[in-house]
């Protein structure tokens, strides 16, 4: 679903070139700091003129009276222009992933992107159900085991169908196979293309649950769960352990921004950075004897609790209480229990360091105020003692959209030889922090999770940003500090964390043993800090460019005559700008690999001065760096060669028109059965394929199979699947180019329930019988092998049936 | 089955072949073939389970009606009908079942009450207002060999059993020009298998199953009567 922008950018481009100062022999600053504040201070009467221009757009773009654009928020680029993101709204509630974008002038004058906005609502009366229903559907569903920190929120919303969600899968703990994850599998269908929804918003954060900011969408009418949204963003990595940690990246830091507290005490409270308040510390209540206010901006460092043991206590304190203003010794972590001692510290010193640089990088490189531009504070939870289990345990960070914090693990080495060292190291923290970049607010999050290529792209674009940070940091003392030196610091992630082992590598992703290099259909199964795997090779070369030698780790077979690269800081202004002002993250998960490298070629060929002489040059790079993970075609290159899974099924009930769900271009087939894949080739005369079984997806990162590659590949292209219920993958590569291949996965579901060893209709009988029993009465097993029968066993077996045999 | 068919038509040819040995038949005139334009259903005779021509038919598809014994209440019939590749099992658009664009093989009379009768929230346990999207077990396909397999079952034994005396479901046969077929000619049809689902499936407990349900709960075989089907 590549995004176009030709009115936007014609546009742009003549605001620009007439703009454009003449060339000076020395060149001038990227911005004048004094002008960009005044320029701020206008943000608030621009977003009134973005939402004038939209409202008087609404007849050209298909909306009616009841449609209006709310302005949400705006910052302003270098260029002087505001950038307004509005919500489309209908009957005054937000259409859900409806949004516009408006670029604002100096001079009011407007110009909008409005792919996403949402046309032929055609809604009337309210929903049936109330807001409190879908609170407690959605409750009733989340089940927390401990107390909730805060209320869920609802709010009622107008819910694109094509935005339902879809399937979910789990690990067994038992066998480690993956399988349906019931309980979080959607199973609905509304019947119109929009419908009244409630979003509700919940969040725990306790020991018994973890920490979850889960979103539902519940039908308005049917009170279903349309979709599941989850709003925190991990780092996800491959050892799963249990341990200690340690705390001396940074080694002595000879500045580090703390606050005095009217009880003369210091706390890691940096006030010279953040100038909105978290919005986490909302929950927490004002301390007078300290005078420490959740209501004040700035950064700060906290930890969460322990006990000797290393068990969480499941409280969180703010690094206070020094009396000397001196903190950590650098020392590997130890002191459980003590978690805010000096030894504890470290941690924080290390964090509240590499805060303090990634923030410096983005307002002295762009201008930005802050990771989401609107100066809000970020607050760092350091030597997490449990995380989520099912991320890695100790081992683990992640970034919360909703409340703009980050949270570390404490690490599990040398405990355990497999585990990392602390999480708070530099590359880690500017690769959570660049999550608020790319997903400042709820609204706008880049969707995280397995099935979306916009995971990739949230994961990608923040190891990008983080090898950035790294660079800049370590530039020379009198290296202009608006700029992001050429210097080529190996690029990879997590090397420290790793205790001299990389999680992940940029220039050859795959060199971790789990990503992959280049594009092909299906990478979105994988993990996004895998899926990432083409984005962060396509950034490498657009700064570094590609080798033209094969074997080199920097030669792409994909651009077979290598490309040179636009340099760190070039790379860093397109990359930023594309995703900042052209790839606009809007909760759906819709946005994909092309999406970005538009954006990219967008924001190239709008690089204000002094980098337009190098426009073309520059887009015509991303074209290439692109190109060279297979995505999209190079710059004057003809079309390359697709493979591509096309839908098997038509109307299912598990819908194969979602474009980005776990379940997209797969199907539901029936198990021992042979069926009849349908692969089209295309950009080549030669359409054959070769048909394998399995693929680059069947294994997670934890070598656990996440699909069975199994059956037999018959001689006319057919394939017997096998007699197993599951996720089953088969790949089709191109005879006429082998670099070509796609992934397609069909969930495998055993129809023979009357075991008359024939698939055929009669076989709904037992289901019919069986239906909603607390146990099940089929013959054999149920359809999809869970021990009682319901309304999935049923679309399950009438999508396999159709799928298997279409009616022509 | 097959084989004795094999079997009896090689002695039949056998036999014909030892009649008419060593002699030279006087020629018989041959009346000309006419290409069939269409097709003939002729409703099979009896009570029983069988396939009904239905008024909606045309000179060119034939609607079929599943009609079964009076008295004999069911929740719901499936079967297995094989027919000659000389003709095409048709298709039928439903809006009350996923919008696809091909249709159905089978179509709902109505009689079978296919949906949830009591649809709740699976986690609060509430009554919920019925999705009109409810899934149902209604599906059919054609597999290879030309053999039409259908079925319409009511899933929610809340339901109470129907009637089998009147048309439960729909299937249609419709002419193949491209088959060439002659005024006259014979296309095969055959019930390969058929069930239904019994009234009488063990009292409803809550959801929860009992020995009762367990002896009670398998569908029954049954044989349908066809009719007879020409080309015209």
């Amino acid at each position: 679903m590549p995004r176009q922008f030709p009115h936007l950018m014609s546009a742009l481009g003549l605001c620009l070139t007439l703009g454009a100062a003449p060339l000076a022999a020395t060149p001038a600053p990227r911005f004048d700091k004094a002008v960009l504040v005044q320029q701020q201070r206008q943000e608030a009467a621009r977003m009134g003129q973005a939402q004038i221009h939209l409202q008087a757009l609404r007849t050209q773009l298909g909306l009616g009276d009841k449609e209006a654009f709310v302005p949400r928020n705006a910052f302003t680029n270098p260029e002087g222009m505001t950038v307004v993101r509005l919500e489309q709204t209908f009957e005054g509630h937000r259409v859900w992933g409806g949004q516009a974008v408006a670029h604002v002038d100096g001079q009011g004058g407007v110009q909008a992107l409005t792919q996403s906005v949402r046309t032929g609502i055609a809604l009337s009366g309210a929903p049936l159900i109330t807001a409190d229903f879908a609170k407690a559907i959605a409750v009733a569903h989340l089940a927390p085991k401990g107390v909730m920190k805060v209320a869920p929120v609802v709010e009622q919303v107008v819910f694109p169908a094509e935005f339902v969600g879809g399937l979910a899968t789990q690990v067994d703990p038992v066998t480690g196979r993956r399988v349906l994850d019931r309980r979080n599998s959607i199973l609905a269908r509304p019947n119109a293309p929009y419908v009244w929804a409630y979003e509700v918003r919940t969040r725990v954060d306790n020991a018994q649950d973890g920490t979850k900011a889960l979103t539902y969408l519940i039908d308005g009418n049917t009170g279903k769960i349309l979709r599941i949204n989850d709003l925190i963003q991990h780092l996800d990595v491959p050892a799963p352990a249990q341990g200690s940690g340690k705390g001396f990246y940074q080694g002595s830091v000879a500045t580090l921004n703390t606050s005095l507290m009217l009880d003369g005490t210091y706390t890691l409270w940096d006030q010279t950075r953040g100038t909105q308040p978290n919005p986490y510390l909302a929950y927490f209540s004002a301390d007078a004897p300290t005078g420490w206010n959740p209501a004040l901006p700035g950064n700060q460092v906290w930890y969460k609790g322990s006990d000797t043991s290393g068990a969480s206590t499941g409280m969180e304190y703010l690094f206070q209480g020094n009396t000397t203003n001196v903190w950590g010794d650098g020392l590997p972590f130890t002191q459980w229990g003590d978690s805010g001692g000096t030894n504890g510290q470290s941690a924080g010193v290390d964090a509240a360091s590499a805060i303090s640089t990634t923030w410096d990088f983005y307002g002295s490189v762009f201008g930005r105020n802050g990771l989401d531009g609107q100066g809000t504070s970020v607050v760092a939870m350091v030597l997490d003692p449990t995380m989520q289990p099912w991320f890695n345990g100790l081992d683990n960070a992640h970034w919360d959209v909703q409340n703009h914090t980050a949270t570390f693990g404490a690490g599990s080495f040398p405990g355990n030889p497999k585990g990392f060292q602390s999480m708070a190291d530099l590359d880690v923290v500017a690769h959570e922090l660049a999550h608020g970049l790319t997903s400042p607010n709820p609204y706008q999050a880049l969707v995280a999770q397995p099935g979306y290529e916009e995971g990739g792209i949230a994961e990608a674009l923040s190891d990008f940003f983080s090898q950035m940070v790294k660079t800049w940091a370590l530039r020379d003392a009198t290296a202009p500090t608006d700029q992001i030196p050429a210097t080529t610091l190996p690029w990879e992630i997590g090397r420290n964390v790793g205790h001299g082992t990389p999680i992940r590598y940029l220039n050859k992703p795959s060199q971790d043993g789990w990503s992959y290099d280049a594009w092909f259909q299906g990478i979105r199964r994988l993990d996004p800090h895998h899926s990432s795997g083409p984005i962060n090779r396509a950034l490498y070369f657009l700064s570094q460019g590609a080798s033209s030698t094969p074997g080199t780790v920097n030669y792409s077979a994909c651009l077979p005559q290598g490309m040179k690269g636009v340099g760190n800081d070039i790379a860093a202004r397109i990359v930023y700008k594309a995703v900042t002002e052209y790839f606009i993250g809007d909760g759906t998960g819709a946005w994909t690999f092309e999406d970005l490298r538009a954006a990219c070629i967008a924001a190239a060929e709008h690089l204000p001065y002094p980098y337009e002489l190098g426009r073309v040059f520059d887009a015509d790079a991303v074209r290439n760096a692109f190109a060279a993970a297979n995505i999209g075609d190079g710059a004057g290159k003809p079309a390359t060669t697709r493979v591509l899974f096309t839908p098997w099924r038509d109307g299912d009930y598990i819908q194969i028109s979602h474009p980005f769900a776990d379940y997209s271009n797969r199907q539901v087939l029936p198990t021992n059965e042979t069926v009849m894949p349908r692969v089209t080739v295309i950009n080549n005369a030669n359409t054959a394929v070769t048909w394998s079984l399995g693929g680059p997806t069947t294994f997670d990162t934890n070598n656990t199979p996440t699909a069975i590659a199994g059956g037999v590949i018959n001689a006319d292209g057919s394939w017997t699947t096998p007699n197993q219920i599951g996720w089953a993958s088969i790949t089709a590569t191109s005879k006429a180019d082998p670099n070509q291949f796609a992934e397609g996965i069909a969930w495998l579901a055993n129809l023979d329930t009357d075991m008359d060893l024939e698939n055929d209709a009669l076989d709904m009988a037992p289901i019919a019988i069986s239906w909603y029993l607390s146990d099940t009465l089929n013959y054999s097993s149920s359809v999809i092998a869970a021990p009682w029968v319901d309304d999935l066993d049923v679309s399950f077996f009438v999508d396999a049936l159709r799928s298997t045999w279409p009616v022509k | 089955m097959r084989m004795l068919s094999y079997l009896f038509s090689t002695l039949v040819l056998a036999v014909a072949l030892a009649c008419g040995g060593g002699s030279n038949p006087a020629p018989t005139a041959t009346a000309p073939s006419t290409p069939a334009s269409g097709l003939t259903y002729t409703d099979p005779t009896g009570t029983g389970w069988r396939l009904v021509k239905d008024a909606s038919s045309t000179p060119t598809r034939v609607v079929l009606n599943l009609v079964g014994p009076a008295g004999l209440k069911t929740r719901g019939a499936g079967f297995n009908l094989k027919a000659d590749a000389t003709v095409r099992f048709g298709t039928f658009m439903d809006p009350s079942v996923p919008p696809i664009s091909t249709g159905w093989p089978i179509k709902d009379t109505g009689v079978f009450e296919l949906r949830n009768t009591d649809p709740r929230d699976p986690f609060t346990g509430d009554p919920v207002p019925l999705d009109p999207q409810d899934p149902i077990l209604l599906s059919g396909a054609v597999k290879k060999g030309n053999l039409l397999t259908v079925g319409i079952f009511q899933k929610d034994r809340r339901a109470t059993a129907k009637d089998s005396a009147q048309p439960l479901c729909q299937i249609a046969i419709e002419f193949d020009a491209s088959a060439k077929l002659n005024a006259k000619d014979t296309i095969a049809l055959s019930i390969v298998k058929a069930k239904y689902v019994p009234e009488d499936l063990g009292a409803f407990n809550g959801g929860v199953t009992t020995w009762e349900m367990l002896a009670k709960g398998h569908p029954v075989d049954m044989t349908i009567a066809v009719g007879s089907l020409h080309a015209n």
